[in-house]
């Protein structure tokens, strides 16, 4: 069987007056796949599910999903939505969102939502009012997956989560993945992105920049890398070193930026006497940066 | 009915505390008219007041103050009792949607598999349940602790009734005012703005303009012409006071609801 689209737009395009949110996107996440959506903040990302989900309307182009409208409740009730930050009801209890919403979608498993507030430890009693930043995400996660939907959206889904919980939350996407959900998994951050999604949409103020593999991105993505040396810091030594962009010295350090692989710049550094190594993550600014100045490789 | 049932729990505190106020504003009024019963100096004072100022205090020729009809016309139904369930319906309104969009919440809430129409559908009529149990209570409490008082004694049934459709309907056409623009924008202030100046421009142009102005012809077009334009409790039912609101109040709820589903969500 061909693999069904789930999201598909074409031309999809918001203006805000005279901000043009979105332009033109073309974009294709398969049944499956967990699709990663990457841009800086006000890229578009949020204006993205937004339109997906009928709460904005495009100036021009179309958005399907799971094959039809988002303004379709029966699109709806497959899909379930994190927004980047969710707003309940401070009075509400967990539990009164979650009958609540359970109602609308035609009830809940109940063995399932009580295993998904012992997996993420949330006590349904409470006000969420009453609940940290935290706690609240956690709410934001349980009624998103409460309906085992088909489709995920889930917006900059583990910002306010400790690492803990970001791990708990990987392997609930994995797991519902594996029971055959999709993931639009929207972020401004790679690693939050490149331990579930395989493919990527990088989106730069508008406009979709590519859409390629993880692999293929942490590939070309620039790394910073300092030595801190016990003799001289001279740039000359990485000059000329390939995969070396930038070298910067001061002060017994040297400052690399390394584009690919960084053996080279490694077997470079190992004539020198090296004190420290300190590397900086991945920075997707880095990886955009690619993008923004001109042609990808 | 699942997001109207979900309102009206939602509200179910504060509605409460609405209908304890209700519940002393008319204990209080009704405890009060005995002292006031036999004092005929107290019409004179009135009969010798400006005209203007007559129907600011909700005298109406030929119904003395002092008997039931006008004392509960001027101290109730004329002031304090519509107010209070206006301001109640003006607040209900706002909040069903404009109120919760602004607070984030229909957002999540329209993730569901609900329509827009359905969710201002349900509100709108949670709004006006809301504001039927409020003026039931009212009557309620009226019929029970007025007749102890004597505060009834030549009031018709027919006319009691009335005045109280009276109250609900000009509540009502005030509170889908503030569901319309609150559903067309999406924001709870201008809704109470725009119902709020509706109703306080309505009530000055009613009570202020004296019937020999020239511009006292537009009183017809206020809610509050249609609502004190008769003593109810003395005339009977004023046919006005309880369909026009109605009337009026479909095309401006209509077009919130329209506004509501083409717009973008803020």
């Amino acid at each position: 069987m061909p693999s069904e689209r789930v999201i598909r737009t074409q031309g999809l395009t918001k203006h805000f007056g005279s901000v043009r949110a979105l332009e033109d996107l073309d974009l294709a996440v398969e049944q499956g796949e967990v699709f990663g959506y990457l841009g800086p903040n006000g890229a578009g990302k949020t204006t993205t599910i937004r339109l997906l989900l009928d709460f904005i309307r495009p100036t021009r182009g179309r958005a399907e999903v799971l094959g039809g409208s988002g303004a379709d409740p029966r699109v709806r009730a497959r899909v379930g939505y994190l927004p980047a930050e969710l707003s309940i009801d401070p009075r509400y209890t967990t539990s009164d969102l979650l009958d609540f919403y359970g109602r609308l979608r035609g009830g809940h498993d109940p063995g399932w939502v009580a295993e998904l507030l012992d997996r993420f430890d949330l006590d349904p009693g409470r006000p969420v009012g009453e609940l940290s930043t935290g706690n609240r995400r956690k709410v934001g996660i349980v009624q998103a997956v409460a309906h085992r939907p088909e489709l995920l959206l889930l917006d900059e889904p583990s910002s306010g989560l400790d690492p803990l919980l970001q791990h708990q939350f990987q392997l609930l996407v994995r797991e519902l993945v594996a029971d055959g959900a999709t993931v639009f998994l929207s972020s401004h951050v790679l690693p939050e992105v490149e331990v579930l999604a395989r493919r990527v949409a990088i989106l730069r103020a508008g406009r979709l920049v590519t859409v390629a593999g993880v692999d293929e991105l942490r590939r070309q993505a620039r790394q910073r890398i300092d030595l801190h040396l016990a003799g001289p810091a001279d740039p000359a030594a990485f000059l000329g070193v390939p995969g070396v962009v930038e070298v910067r010295a001061g002060d017994g350090t040297l400052q690399l930026v390394v584009e690919g692989s960084a053996d080279q710049v490694v077997k470079a550094a190992a004539r020198l006497e090296v004190l420290r190594v300190v590397t900086h993550d991945t920075n997707l600014e880095d990886v955009f940066l690619r993008y923004y100045q001109g042609e990808p490789a | 009915m699942i997001v109207a049932a979900r309102l009206l729990r939602d509200r179910r505190r504060s509605t409460l505390w609405w209908v304890g106020g209700l519940l002393g504003l008319v204990g209080f009024t009704v405890a009060l008219y005995p002292s006031i019963k036999g004092q005929a100096s107290f019409d004179q004072v009135i009969a010798d007041l400006p005209e203007g100022f007559k129907t600011l205090i909700g005298y109406e020729q030929g119904v003395p103050l002092t008997s039931p009809p006008g004392y509960l016309h001027a101290r109730l139904f004329a002031s304090l009792a519509p107010l209070v369930v206006l301001v109640f319906g003006i607040g209900a309104g706002a909040q069903a949607i404009g109120g919760s969009e602004d607070a984030g919440t229909l957002e999540p809430l329209l993730a569901n598999p609900v329509t827009r129409r359905r969710v201002a559908a349900e509100r709108y009529l949670a709004v006006v349940a809301l504001l039927l149990v409020l003026v039931a209570v009212f009557t309620g409490a009226l019929v029970a602790f007025g007749a102890p008082f004597g505060v009834l004694d030549g009031v018709a049934l027919t006319g009691l009734l009335g005045a109280c459709a009276g109250v609900f309907g000009i509540a009502l056409l005030h509170a889908s005012i503030a569901f319309a623009v609150g559903a067309a924008t999406g924001r709870r202030g201008p809704a109470v703005a725009v119902a709020t100046a509706i109703a306080v421009g309505g009530y000055l142009v009613q009570s202020l303009l004296s019937l020999t102005d020239a511009l006292a012809p537009l009183r017809a077009l206020t809610p509050w012409h249609w609502y004190l334009d008769r003593n109810m409790l003395a005339d009977g039912p004023a046919v006005a006071a309880i369909v026009l609101p109605l009337v009026v109040s479909v095309p401006v709820v209509l077009a919130g609801w329209v506004a509501f589903r083409r717009r973008d969500l803020r």
